[in-house]
């Protein structure tokens, strides 16, 4: 018998050699150069590319690689996006970056996708002296995490305040219900604000509703919400739920307006949830129909080579590489520590979301733009 | 409100009931859980979508493409991920179940790879057609899927136990030896069964496109596992029970989000599922002994 | 020179694999009474929560936090395992998903305690704590030409080596002793079994809750290694993960539970090349496996093969090494 043991823990541990070689196959000695020219560095990004939030992922990496081409293209910088799926889960998110970070031609990170994973990647990432930045991590204390952990995406704290004030002046409303999906760290992250400031602004909250992911029967909720005769629902929900959401209560006559967070800010709304989503508030960073150069020049850059509009995660996306690009050529150099010292310096860098900067915890300053949707597209709410 | 959500309810529970028969179609006769079931159902739901919204083809082609798309799934599924197991030698119990597992990831990725991972918006104006009551609003859509699950219902009691077809499928799932040495044709029977379920699963796919207006490759997943709660509810295998179980699911589940807590409404079915185990293993319409209704 | 060989990125994956193997014993030991749990999920989480909780809020040092994790996962279990003993084979497989489904919504609604799906964060990380103390006792990783987090990952992946060797080793005994011989009966046959004057309750439980402890186990240095857990990590489909690595390895076997842990591991790593098909290739591995060795990779005539094999390398071919190198 023990021989027999010998052998299958041979066998495991040579499979787990070779597979373990495949794994590492792309990790090159090559240091990036450093004497004159461009800098020139590699860039790794964890994306949430496989599963059920693969949309997500996807919207990010197309704004990443629009706004790579530029940069390449403009040549003030060199840069070589490496990027990695972590399926949405921590624990492969962690293995990724465990990855990308013992590359040690690899500067800083991008991403991950999900607050959730970015709680456990970036300690991960702080304590390996690793520039990180998040530009869908939307949660509460993400930049908070260590001094090299940074966001571009702006947090809930920010943009579901400025929305709901004005959503609540506008229709003088006092009595609200909230809807929110309560499996989710983004969602629930978004409840926890919308209820701290609702009651700050002393609204009385008639109900709290939850739902979960993969449930597409919301009558139940919404009949109990109708019932209580609100003046104005607020929904943290993702895009995807939140427009069914929309659409089911429109269907049983709620024609109350919704005020959301952020991950309810895209022209998907419209397109799944049709004349259902009109009278959707939301704040945001981001707004596509603004008058701007630049916004224009990259929604219709984005369309031709994807196909479809431009969402608010393609565009942080978008935004966090040219910050980036911005980091490497101030800092002059490919290293982790300098281009930390020369991204936590980054002030009034203009992006397509606007003027951005970083706090001293590495985290967004910028003012959201209230929008509203209305006959079949966002526009500016006032 | 109670009227309108018993009617929440009730669209709910047929749709989970029409689920749930088509797992308790193949656990009946194979005494296997089917757990690609629910994949199989949200294929037939982005056919509806395919068929309506995309190529704007009336709903009857719909539920016919939709139809012919799960039954040769179920066809492919019965041939590879089921046949190939049955009759062998030192195959554990567990091996089916893994099996439809394998087959539910790959459709799940699949569909992802092919519709994406966002909602699909199922846009047809029959399903806009209304009716007012009173102060309440139903929809046909309702009207039909209720209409349908219980005609499903009442087709199946009857084909299983009136029909020659139906009594080789109950003699193969009392005795699968016996009846072929009876002289039924158990390989055609078994292919029937898991054929037949899948077009179950391919109608209600549809339905739940009309009824909630969202479609996405996540569905399955959650309703595969309420549809594996219901038949546990109902006794496993029993044709009624099934449609039983689905109602009281729906109903349960929409109650406790009008009068508690919506937090614990994906917890009923498996908290029902392990009390139910618990008092009456056999299910609240199975019976003890081999002659069970199925 | 060791700092040369070690990567973290290894160490993570390898600390990976070790944790998913105490989660494959955890499911092959129930099996070897033949009963299917699909609730290790469950228990996986309550032995995390456990641990986590009492080392966030009352100080507890990481290694009793581990052991309480375990401990109160296993009352779970003997809580579980006495009332489903009455259901057998695919019922028991529904009673205990759905008792993890159960666990994962409590885990997501008592927000008072668990923070819902914020999550817990901020664990104490069972390498960074090791650490420093290390440190406290003047000892610096760059003794051994290693970088800290190099250190660190090392440390962890040493303790559950260590851990898992003693586990297999424990359960290796058990497989031979009285209690392995009653689980492999009762297994073959139940009623036999208990005619034979075995004590069926009693083993049942007894697997049942070895199971439950082993998950909890499993679950509390899941915790401790990655610093951060949330209802969503032990949802559905990490039991269905739980329940690959016996099957595909082997259910016959303990090495058929560690071979499927570590290959399944390694996998999703390995074929990340084509990270896009990977869950489609998941699949398919799922149904060629069943269709073509549903027992398994590793079975009792694989290992019998491989004896004979190192038999007669052992005897033929020592000679000729020998040579070789001369």
């Amino acid at each position: 018998m023990r021989n027999s043991f010998k052998k299958v823990y041979l066998l495991i541990s040579v499979l787990m050699v070779v597979m373990l070689a495949a794994c590492s196959e792309d990790e090159t000695n090559a240091t990036s150069e450093k004497s004159g020219g461009p800098v020139s560095a590699k860039i790794g990004v964890i994306s949430y590319m496989t599963g059920p939030g693969a949309a997500y992922g996807e919207a990010i990496t197309n704004g990443f690689n629009l706004a790579l081409d530029e940069i390449n293209e403009k040549g003030d910088v060199k840069i070589e996006l490496i990027i990695e799926d972590s399926a949405g889960k921590q624990d492969q998110a962690l293995t990724v970056a465990q990855k990308l970070m013992s590359s040690d031609d690899i500067v800083a990170l991008l991403g991950p996708t999900l607050s959730t994973e970015m709680n456990v990647v970036g300690p991960e990432a702080d304590i390996n002296g690793i520039p990180i930045m998040g530009t869908s991590t939307t949660a509460a204390g993400i930049p908070q995490i260590g001094e090299y952990v940074f966001r571009n995406s702006i947090p809930e704290s920010l943009a579901i305040p400025a929305a709901l004030e004005k959503a609540v002046n506008k229709y003088g409303a006092k009595k609200v219900a909230i809807l929110y999906g309560n499996d989710d760290l983004f969602t629930q992250s978004g409840f926890d604000t919308m209820k701290a400031e609702a009651e700050n602004m002393g609204l009385e909250i008639l109900t709290i509703e939850t739902f979960q992911k993969g449930q597409s029967d919301y009558n139940a909720q919404l009949t109990k919400i109708k019932d209580l005769q609100p003046d104005l629902i607020l929904a943290s929900a993702l895009y995807n739920e939140g427009a069914v959401i929309m659409d089911q209560a429109r269907k049983m006559g709620i024609d109350l307006p919704f005020v959301g967070g952020n991950g309810f800010n895209s022209p998907q709304v419209i397109e799944i949830a049709g004349e259902a989503s009109e009278g959707l508030i939301v704040a945001t960073p981001w707004f596509g129909e603004k008058d701007d150069p630049k916004v224009q020049d990259f929604v219709k850059k984005y369309e031709t080579e994807y196909g479809h509009k431009p969402d608010q995660f393609a565009a942080q996306a978008y935004d966090a590489l040219y910050i980036m690009a911005e980091g490497l050529k101030n800092a002059g150099v490919a290293d982790r520590d300098a281009l930390r010292d020369a991204l936590a310096e980054i002030k009034d860098l203009d992006g397509i979301l606007g003027k951005f900067s970083f706090d001293e915890d590495g985290d967004v300053i910028m003012e959201p733009t209230v929008l509203i949707i209305k006959d079949g597209a966002f526009q500016q709410f006032e | 409100m109670l009227l309108e959500q018993i009617i929440n309810g009730i669209t709910l529970g047929s749709i989970y009931a029409i689920v749930a028969l088509g797992f308790t179609l193949v656990f009946g006769v194979l005494g296997i859980i089917n757990m690609a079931h629910g994949e199989i159902f949200m294929i037939g739901a982005f056919i509806g979508v395919l068929i309506t919204s995309v190529l704007g083809l009336p709903l009857w082609i719909a539920f016919i493409a939709a139809i012919g798309v799960t039954v040769i799934l179920g066809y492919m599924l019965e041939r590879i991920a089921l046949r190939p197991l049955r009759g062998k030698q030192g195959v554990s119990h567990l091996a089916p179940l893994i099996s439809t597992i394998g087959v539910s990831i790959l459709l799940e990725n699949l569909s992802h790879h092919i519709f994406g991972a966002g909602n699909h918006p199922f846009r047809h104006s029959f399903a806009q057609i209304q009716f007012q009551v009173g102060s309440i609003t139903i929809y046909l859509v309702q009207i039909l899927i209720f209409v349908i699950s219980i005609t499903l219902m009442v087709v199946l009691s009857y084909w299983l136990s009136k029909t020659k077809a139906g009594k080789a499928l109950r003699a193969t799932a009392e005795n699968l030896e016996t009846a072929s040495l009876l002289g039924v044709n158990t390989k055609r029977t078994i292919t029937t069964t898991v054929i037949l379920a899948s077009a179950l699963g391919g109608i209600a796919g549809i339905l739940v496109g009309m009824a909630f207006n969202s479609v996405n490759p996540q569905m399955g997943l959650s309703m595969g596992l309420k549809g594996l709660a219901i038949i546990i509810l109902g006794g496993m295998g029993n044709v009624k029970g099934a449609m039983a179980g689905g109602l009281l699911l729906g109903l349960a589940e929409t109650m406790i989000v009008a009068y508690g807590d919506s937090g614990y409404r994906d917890a009923i079915a498996f908290i029902t599922i392990i009390f139910i185990l618990l008092l009456r293993p056999q299910g609240i319409f199975g019976k003890n002994t081999a002659e069970a209704g199925r | 020179m060791l700092g040369d060989i070690i990567n973290p990125y290894h160490l993570q994956i390898i600390s990976f694999i070790l944790i998913n193997i105490i989660l494959g014993i955890s499911i092959y030991i129930t099996l070897s009474s033949g009963q299917l749990s699909l609730g290790n999920a469950g228990f996986m989480g309550i032995g995390a929560y456990t641990s986590a909780l009492l080392t966030i809020n009352f100080d507890l040092p990481i290694f009793l936090g581990i052991i309480l994790g375990a401990v109160v996962a296993g009352v779970f279990g003997i809580l579980i395992g006495i009332p489903a003993l009455r259901l057998s084979g695919v019922y028991l497989a529904i009673a205990t998903l759905g008792f993890g489904e159960v666990i994962r919504v409590i885990f997501v609604n008592w927000e008072s305690i668990t923070q819902g799906s914020i999550g817990l964060s901020g664990i104490p990380h069972l390498g960074r704590e090791l650490f420093k103390t290390f440190k406290l006792t003047g000892f610096d990783p760059d003794m051994l030409g290693l970088k800290n987090n190099q250190f660190i990952y090392l440390l962890v992946v040493l303790i559950l080596l260590l851990v898992n060797i003693l586990l297999v080793w424990f359960f290796i005994r058990q497989n031979k002793s009285r209690v392995g011989r009653a689980f492999a009966a009762i297994k073959m046959d139940e009623k036999a079994a208990e005619s034979m004057g075995i004590n069926i309750t009693y083993y049942k439980v007894l697997s049942f809750t070895q199971g439950a402890i082993l998950a909890g186990f499993a679950g509390a240095l899941y915790a401790h290694v990655m610093a951060y857990i949330s209802p969503a990590d032990f949802a559905y489909h990490r039991a269905i993960d739980i329940l690959i690595f016996s099957i595909f390895g082997g259910s016959e076997l303990i090495w058929g539970a560690i071979f499927g842990a570590t290959f399944m591991t390694i996998l999703p790593e390995a074929l990340r090349f084509i990270s896009d098909y990977r869950y489609m290739i998941y699949g398919v591995i799922l149904i060629a496996m069943m269709a073509f060795r549903p027992q398994g990779i590793i079975d009792v005539s694989l290992l019998k093969w491989f004896k004979k094999k190192l038999k007669l390398k052992r005897g033929g071919s020592l000679g000729i090494g020998t040579k070789k190198y001369n």
